[in-house]
């Protein structure tokens, strides 16, 4: 019954086993406190990245977001009117068909610092008029703008090549869109829609 | 703390994706059609007229219409257009062109968001092809193509187009009205 004792310490202790249990019984689980040492920091050297994961994605995604914005406001801003364009920059007023480059050249500034409306002479109607507004920032000096000639003329004869290019394509698509209708009608249907008529 | 951060992370990257891809989507249904193949057919041409008015030139052809009930019409069709393009070739002699020439268009023509509403074939007269790109309810663009044996025209334009008010131009601007179909009115 020797055997016992090696497996549940029952019967007859064995001397040889006791042996072992006094050499092994050192290196025994004792339970103990944990112990922190003092000067170590916890937390302290956790890898940024890891740790500012998420924000870091999010601030990323953001970021994506408004470069897509940001594009889209671009290319919106490239198919801008050049009407718009011309009421943001103040040196190239608005000129209509009956006006004269000479009645617009001359801009009036006001020293007063304020913003002075200018209506030219012969201006009437929403498409005539010429009011441009001119901030200027020096007080003390009175300044006599004058819009260049040449530039004014140019514009006006890009607008009218354009005014008749929009003619000679109207014209164009009307005259082929009817003859395409009036072939889908026939000409024995509007005989007959007349004779109703 | 951090699964929510992880549902804001997927939802930023959503909106992204929606930006972006109407983005992309809006570029792609543009209904303007690439007519620059054509531009060999110039030099063999003895009448050209190359039309190109984008959105700019537009609004500044518009700017420079008067008052009179003309411009008032034109003004109408134009406002809220994206561009006009109009290529149009006369040649002296038939057999100048061939239908591969006009294939770089019809292929554009055949894509899904393009519907042939009118197709008139003949061989005296020539042929004229209207094709609508449709946006939601509205018409996003026109493109025609009118062939006969010396010409070829090709007109898109780009942006809603009120087609009855676009076919009441013909007899404007000193342009005399064909008038083919017109009621003769008997006098007393």
């Amino acid at each position: 019954m020797k055997e016992d004792y090696l497996w549940d310490r029952s019967g007859e202790p064995d001397p040889e086993i006791q042996q072992l249990e006094e050499i092994l019984g050192t290196l025994r689980y004792q339970p103990r406190e944990l112990e922190i040492p003092a000067d170590l920091e916890v937390g302290r050297k956790r890898n940024f990245f890891r740790m500012f994961t998420p924000a870091l994605a999010i601030a990323a995604a953001i970021a994506l977001l408004l470069l897509g914005v940001g594009v889209w406001f671009a290319l919106q801003r490239l198919q801008t009117s050049p009407r718009r364009e011309l009421a943001k920059n103040p040196a190239i007023p608005t000129v209509s068909p009956n006006q004269s480059p000479a009645n617009v050249k001359e801009l009036v500034v006001n020293p007063d610092h304020r913003e002075t409306p200018v209506e030219m002479p012969h201006a009437s109607g929403d498409n005539q008029s010429v009011a441009t507004t001119i901030k200027h920032r020096n007080r003390h000096t009175t300044v006599r703008s004058t819009v260049d000639e040449s530039q004014l003329a140019a514009n006006r004869q890009e607008a009218q090549a354009a005014k008749d290019q929009l003619f000679l394509a109207l014209r164009l698509t009307s005259m082929k869109l009817n003859y395409a209708q009036r072939k889908t009608q026939g000409p024995n249907i509007k005989e007959n829609q007349h004779r109703i008529g | 703390m951090k699964s929510s951060a992880k549902t804001t992370l997927k939802l930023a990257l959503l909106v992204v994706f929606v930006v972006l891809g109407t983005t992309a989507t809006t570029m792609a249904q543009n209904a303007r059609i690439q007519t620059s193949q054509l531009e060999a057919l110039a030099a063999k041409a003895s009448e050209t007229v190359d039309v190109n008015l984008d959105e700019k030139l537009l609004a500044l052809a518009g700017g420079f219409l008067g008052n009179d009930p003309d411009d008032r019409k034109v003004r109408e069709i134009v406002s809220g257009l994206k561009g006009i393009y109009v290529k149009s070739f006369e040649f002296e002699t038939e057999g100048m062109y061939s239908a591969a020439d006009l294939e770089s268009i019809r292929s554009q023509l055949r894509n899904a968001s393009w519907t042939r509403i009118v197709n008139v074939s003949s061989k005296k007269e020539g042929s004229v092809e209207v094709y609508l790109m449709q946006t939601g309810s509205q018409i996003g663009g026109l493109a025609l193509l009118a062939t006969d044996p010396k010409e070829i025209t090709v007109v898109n334009i780009v942006g809603p187009v009120d087609l009855a008010k676009l076919s009441q131009m013909e007899g404007n601007f000193g342009i005399p009205e064909l008038g083919i179909d017109k009621p003769k009115v008997k006098k007393n």
